[in-house]
């Protein structure tokens, strides 16, 4: 009689539940997220490509047309140009054109760390309209 | 009887778990909220670095390019007519997700073109040439 009693208290005493077992299965889960959590930021520049109802109407008028060529020149305006003048020219254009966009026109074998040169510079001289194709 | 009415006391696990679980679960919610499931490319590249470049958000599908037009994804090599395979299944699951692709310094422009057709005809409308602003200027 008296030892039911006692245990009776003992149960009043703890807190209801069990919490270990939840505990277990919490801290599991943390650490399987912990292992799983990549914290890898990538960045990066976006640019468009043509649409196919696009490609039938790009004219050289209507935008601002970089060529890259397969030996890395770039060529603005039927001129060649260094890749940091690129900014310029965008600049000087797009006072002409405030509202055009850029169409980068690179050859298939241009290397691709020019491309993101020529990107960037056109980011910088102000424009975020680009569009990006490649030509034989 | 004295003793008795002590063991009550020593039946309880001596801590009190409750304030440790709190804490846990804390840490575990916000594991899970930043947790993001980025795919890999597995391989390393020689990105191409551009001031302009920015975070992206959820950048987590990536795909390198390699200079002699290797083509890498979720930590294996494809080849580009897979890739918008590949992409169509990683755009199901997660919806939300978009692509980066890496591509080499010296990595062919045409090649970088296909992969972004790909990737635009698996239905990710949310793509971008990796670049890195702090390797600006090399």
């Amino acid at each position: 009689m008296r030892r039911r009693r006692d245990q009776g208290h003992g149960h009043e005493s703890s807190h209801g539940i069990d919490l270990a077992p939840m505990l277990d299965f919490v801290i599991n889960l943390l650490i399987f997220f912990i292992i799983t959590a990549v914290f890898v930021k990538e960045s990066g520049l976006q640019v468009n490509r043509p649409t196919s109802f696009e490609t039938e109407n790009n004219e050289d008028s209507k935008g601002i047309s970089i060529q890259i060529l397969d030996t890395g020149e770039v060529w603005v305006d039927n001129r060649s140009v260094d890749v940091m003048a690129v900014r310029a020219n965008v600049e000087r254009m797009s006072a002409i054109k405030p509202d055009a966009g850029v169409l980068i026109m690179a050859q298939e074998n241009a290397p691709t760390g020019v491309l993101v040169d020529v990107v960037d510079q056109v980011h910088l001289g102000g424009i975020y309209n680009i569009t990006f194709t490649t030509t034989q | 009887m004295q003793s008795r009415r002590h063991a009550p006391v020593s039946e309880d696990h001596g801590i009190d778990l409750a304030p440790m679980l709190d804490f846990c679960i804390n840490l575990l919610i916000f594991f899970i909220i930043t947790t993001s499931f980025v795919k890999e490319a597995g391989i390393p590249v020689l990105r191409p670095g551009a001031v302009t470049a920015e975070y992206r958000q959820s950048g987590n599908l990536q795909v390198a390019i390699r200079v002699n037009g290797d083509i890498w994804l979720d930590r294996q090599r494809v080849d580009l007519r897979d890739v918008r395979g590949h992409m169509e299944r990683f755009h199901i699951e997660r919806p939300e997700d978009s692509v980066v692709i890496i591509a080499d310094k010296a990595s062919k422009a045409g090649v970088v073109a296909q992969v972004m057709d790909e990737v635009r005809l698996a239905g990710i409308k949310n793509y971008a040439i990796a670049a890195d602003p702090n390797a600006a200027g090399s």
